[in-house]
C-alpha cells in the first residue's frame, strides 16, 4: 500500500466517520437512555431527567447528521446500499427520532394536562430509535442480511444496544442529579449493565457463528494477542462499574462522572473491535473505502474545511456543556 | 405500485414540511436579536418579554427542523442513491459544510440562548443568539446554493457519468444562487413578520393591550411592509434569471404554448397538457412580453420548444398564482396594517381578523415558490445532467408506500399539534400581559451571575 492521497483520503473520512459515529453514540446514547428510564421515573423526576439533557440534545444529536452526511459525502456509493437495505429500519429510527424530538419541546410548552402524552410519546420515540439502531448495527455486521437468522441476531443485538443506552442514561442522571433519584439512577444503572453485560456476551458468541470472515479475522494468531486487550479491558471496566454501583453515591458526589466516563470507554472499546472487524470494508465484504469513496478533489475540499472546523466544534460543545455543568436545575427561559 | 412517483411523493411531503420550520428559525433568529438589542439598549422588560414568548416558538420550529432534517438527509440515500452516485462529489462537500459550519454551531449555541440567560453574562447572551441567527443563515446559504445548482449547474465536467468539480467557486456561485438566496431569506423574513403580526393580532382580539404585545405587533407589522415591496422587486429580478437559464420554467409557469412575439399574460386558465393549449383562459395582451422583454413585440419561449422536455404545466402555472396572488395579499394587509398603526396608534377590529389567518400566509407562499421552481426543474433532477427517473432506488413500492402513509399521518399531527401549541402559547402570553414573573431580568437586568 503506497501512502499518496487517493490512498490516505478515503482512510481519513473513514477514520472521521468513525469518530462521528462514536461520539454520537456515546452523546446521544445518554439522552435517548434517560428517554428509556421514562418508563420507570415518576413526574417530578421526568421533570428533573428532562433538565438534565434539555440543553445538550440538539448538538447531540448533530453527530448522527454528520456521520450520515459523512457516509453520504465520502461514500456516496456505500450510503446507497447500506440505506436502501435497510430501508425499514431506517424508516423506524427516523420516525423514533421525530417523535422524541419533538414530544422534548411540546412537553414544555402545551397546557400541563396535555404533558403525559408527550411524556409517553418522549419514552415510545426513545425506544423505537435505540431499537432500531440496535437493529441495523445487528444486520450490518452480518453484511446486511436479512433473512430470519439475521433478523433475530438484529433483535438481539438491539435489546443489547438499548438496554446498554438506558445504562448511559442512568449514569448521566448520577452525574447531574442528587437525593432520591441519584440512588434510584444507580439501582437503574446496575440492572441495565447486567442486561447489556448479558447482551454483549450473547452478541460475542453468534458474531462468530453467524460471520465466518470477522471470526477469522479475530481468531488467528498473532492477531489474537495484540487484540485481547479490547475484551479483557472492557470485561474488567464492566466488573469494576458493576461493583461500583454498591457504593455509589458517594459522600459530597466524589465520582459522580466516573459511572459515565466508564460506560464511554466500554463503547470506544467495544467501537474500536467493531471497526477492526469491518476493515476495509465499509459495506461488509462488498464494498471497501476505497471502492465506495468519492474523487479525491472533494474529498480534500471536505477534509480542509474539516480540519478547520471540527475543533472548534468540539471546543464550543465543550464550552456549551460546561456553560450548563454541576447538578440539573429545572430548565427556564427566562 | 410505481417506487418512482412515492418516492417522489414523500420526498415531496418531507421537504414541503421541513421547509415551515427553516423558514421561520431563519428570520426569526435574527428578529429575537432584534428585541435582545433594544432591551440591552433601552432596558425596557416589555421586549425581553416578547424575546422570551418568541424564543419559545423558535426552539419548537428548531426542533422540529431538525427532524425532519435529519429524515431527509437519510431519504438521499434510502430513495434516492442515483443522485448521490452521480453528483455526489459536488453535492457532498455543500452538505459537509452546511453541516460543519452552520448546523453544528447553531445547535451548540441554542442550549444556551434557550436556557442559559442566567447562567452567563448578558453579553454571552446575547453572542449566542447572534450565533444562532447567523448559523441558520449559513445553513441556508449552504442549502440553497445545493438547490441553485442542481437547477442551473455549472463548474464541473462529466467523467464515466460521474460529475467532478472543476471550479468550485463557479458552483457555490452558479447563476441562479444570489437570486434564489435573497428570494428565499426575505420568504422567510415575510413569513416570520406575518406569523409574529398575525399572533399578536390575535392576542389584541382577546382584549391583549401590554406593551410586549404592541412591540411583537409593531415590529411585526412594520418588517413586513418593509419587506413585502423588496420582495416583489427580488422576486422579478429572480424570474428574469430563470428566463435566461431556465426557459421551459418561465414557459409552464406562463403556460405559453408557443414561442414568438406579443405574448400575452394569462392571468387564469385551465392549461390542458394533452391539447397543448389553454382552457378558460384570461389574458392582458402583450402582457409577458411587456414583463419579461420589456416591450411588445419581445420574443417569449414557448413550450413548443420543449416538447418532452417541460415540467407539468399545470402545477407550475397555479403554484406560480398562487405565490404572487399571496405576495399581493401581504402587500395589501402590511401596508393597511401599518398605516393604522402609524397614523391612528390602533388597530381596527376587521384588520385584527384578517390578520390572525394571514400569520400562515408565508407559509402559504413559501410553498408555493417551491413547488414553482422545484416542480419546473422536472422531468431533471439535475437540469441537463441527472433525470429524476434515474436517480431513484431499488426499493419495493410497498416499502415505500408504507413509509409515505406513516409521514403523512405523523406530520399531519405534529402540524396540528404544532399550531395548537402557537396559539396556546400567544393566549398564554396574552393572559399574562405585562404582569408574568421574569426573574432572571427583573432581578439583576443587565449582568446575570453565572449559576452554580
Amino acid at each position: 500500500m503506497t501512502l499518496d492521497w487517493p490512498t490516505l483520503l478515503p482512510l481519513i473520512f473513514a477514520g472521521l466517520m468513525g469518530l462521528a459515529i462514536l461520539i454520537y453514540v456515546i452523546l446521544d446514547g445518554f439522552d435517548l437512555g434517560i428517554g428509556i428510564l421514562f418508563a420507570v421515573a415518576e413526574d417530578g423526576e421526568q421533570d428533573t431527567m428532562i433538565a438534565a439533557i434539555g440543553p445538550f440534545w440538539d448538538a447531540n444529536e448533530t453527530w448522527l447528521v454528520l456521520a450520515v452526511g459523512l457516509l453520504l459525502v465520502a461514500f456516496p456509493l456505500a450510503h446507497g446500499t447500506i440505506l436502501t437495505a435497510l430501508y425499514i429500519p431506517v424508516f423506524l429510527l427516523l420516525v423514533g427520532l421525530i417523535l422524541r424530538g419533538v414530544a422534548f419541546d411540546f412537553r414544555a410548552k402545551v397546557p400541563a394536562g396535555r404533558k403525559h402524552r408527550w411524556n409517553r410519546i418522549f419514552f415510545l420515540g426513545s425506544v423505537i430509535a435505540s431499537l432500531a439502531q440496535g437493529y441495523m448495527l445487528g444486520i450490518y455486521v452480518l453484511g446486511l442480511d436479512v433473512g430470519h437468522g439475521g433478523m433475530a441476531f438484529g433483535a438481539l443485538v438491539a435489546l443489547c444496544l438499548a438496554a446498554a443506552y438506558a445504562a448511559m442514561g442512568a449514569a448521566w442522571v448520577i452525574y447531574k442529579t442528587e437525593g432520591e433519584l441519584q440512588k434510584k439512577a444507580v439501582l437503574w444503572l446496575r440492572r441495565a449493565l447486567v442486561l447489556t453485560a448479558l447482551g454483549m456476551v450473547a452478541v460475542s458468541l453468534a458474531t462468530p457463528l453467524a460471520s465466518p470472515r470477522i471470526f477469522d479475522k479475530w481468531f488467528v494468531w498473532p492477531a489474537m494477542l495484540y487484540l485481547s486487550p479490547l475484551p479483557v479491558l472492557s470485561a474488567v471496566l464492566f466488573a469494576w462499574l458493576w461493583r461500583q454501583t454498591f457504593h455509589l453515591p458517594k459522600p459530597n458526589d466524589r465520582h459522580a462522572l466516573t459511572p459515565f466516563l466508564t460506560l464511554a470507554a466500554i463503547f470506544t472499546l467495544g467501537f474500536a473491535g467493531l471497526a477492526w472487524s469491518f476493515y476495509p470494508f465499509v459495506v461488509p465484504d462488498r464494498l471497501t473505502i476505497w471502492q465506495a469513496a468519492s474523487a479525491p478533489e472533494s474529498l480534500a475540499i471536505i477534509l480542509a474545511g474539516t480540519v478547520v472546523v471540527l475543533p472548534i466544534i468540539i471546543f464550543y460543545s465543550f464550552y456549551a456543556y460546561r456553560v450548563f455543568g454541576g447538578k440539573a436545575t429545572d430548565l427556564t427561559y427566562d | 405500485m410505481d417506487p418512482l412517483i412515492l418516492s417522489r411523493i414523500q420526498f415531496g411531503a418531507n421537504i414541503s414540511f421541513h421547509i415551515l420550520f427553516p423558514a421561520i428559525t431563519i428570520a426569526l433568529g435574527w428578529m429575537l436579536l432584534f428585541f435582545k438589542l433594544r432591551y440591552n439598549a433601552t432596558g425596557d422588560t416589555a421586549w425581553m418579554r416578547a424575546y422570551f414568548t418568541w424564543v419559545k416558538v423558535f426552539a419548537l420550529s428548531f426542533a422540529m427542523g431538525v427532524v425532519s432534517g435529519v429524515t431527509m438527509s437519510f431519504q438521499f440515500g434510502t430513495n434516492w442513491p442515483g443522485y448521490m452516485e452521480t453528483v455526489g462529489n459536488i453535492a457532498g462537500p455543500l452538505l459537509a459544510y452546511e453541516i460543519l459550519t452552520a448546523f453544528f454551531l447553531e445547535a451548540a449555541f441554542l442550549g444556551i440562548m434557550l436556557f442559559g440567560f442566567r447562567r452567563v453574562s448578558n453579553r454571552i447572551h446575547t453572542l449566542a443568539t447572534v450565533l444562532v441567527a447567523g448559523g441558520t443563515t449559513l445553513s441556508a446559504f449552504w442549502i440553497i446554493a445545493l438547490n441553485s445548482w442542481m437547477q442551473t449547474p455549472v463548474g464541473f465536467e462529466m467523467r464515466d457519468g460521474v460529475a467532478h468539480a472543476t471550479d468550485w467557486w463557479a458552483i457555490v456561485f452558479n447563476p441562479s444562487m444570489p437570486y434564489r438566496l435573497v428570494h428565499m431569506l426575505l420568504a422567510s423574513g415575510l413569513t416570520v413578520s406575518f406569523l409574529i403580526a398575525g399572533l399578536s393580532a390575535l392576542r389584541y382580539l382577546y382584549g391583549d393591550r401590554s406593551e410586549s404585545m404592541w412591540k411583537a405587533l409593531r415590529t411585526g407589522v412594520f418588517t413586513a411592509a418593509i419587506l413585502i415591496p423588496i420582495q416583489i422587486f427580488a422576486g422579478d429580478q429572480h424570474g428574469l434569471n430563470t428566463l435566461e437559464h431556465q426557459p421551459q420554467k418561465i414557459a409552464a409557469m406562463e403556460a405559453n404554448w408557443n414561442t414568438g412575439p406579443n405574448v400575452p399574460l394569462v392571468l387564469l386558465a385551465l392549461p390542458d397538457e394533452a391539447a397543448r393549449e389553454n382552457k378558460f383562459e384570461l389574458t392582458i395582451p402583450d402582457g409577458a412580453s411587456l414583463i419579461l422583454r420589456h416591450s411588445a413585440s419581445g420574443v417569449v419561449p414557448g413550450l413548443n420548444d420543449y416538447a418532452g422536455n417541460h415540467p407539468p404545466v399545470f402545477p407550475v402555472f397555479w403554484a406560480f398564482r398562487i405565490m404572487v396572488g399571496t405576495g399581493v395579499l401581504m402587500l395589501v394587509v402590511s401596508w393597511s396594517a401599518a398605516f393604522f398603526l402609524k397614523r391612528r396608534h390602533s388597530l381596527p377590529r376587521p384588520l385584527a381578523l384578517v390578520m390572525v389567518p394571514m400569520a400562515l400566509s408565508g407559509w402559504l407562499a413559501t410553498l408555493a415558490g417551491w413547488y414553482t421552481t422545484e416542480i419546473g426543474r422536472q422531468p431533471w433532477l439535475v437540469t441537463g445532467v441527472l433525470k429524476t427517473v434515474d436517480a431513484v432506488g431499488p426499493v419495493a413500492g410497498s416499502q415505500v408506500a408504507l413509509s409515505l402513509a406513516i409521514y403523512l399521518i405523523l406530520y399531519a399531527l405534529l402540524l396540528i399539534a404544532y399550531l395548537g401549541v402557537l396559539v396556546y402559547l400567544a393566549l398564554k402570553a396574552a393572559k399574562d400581559g405585562d404582569a408574568s414573573p421574569l426573574p432572571g431580568v427583573l432581578d439583576a437586568p443587565l449582568s446575570q451571575p453565572a449559576a452554580k
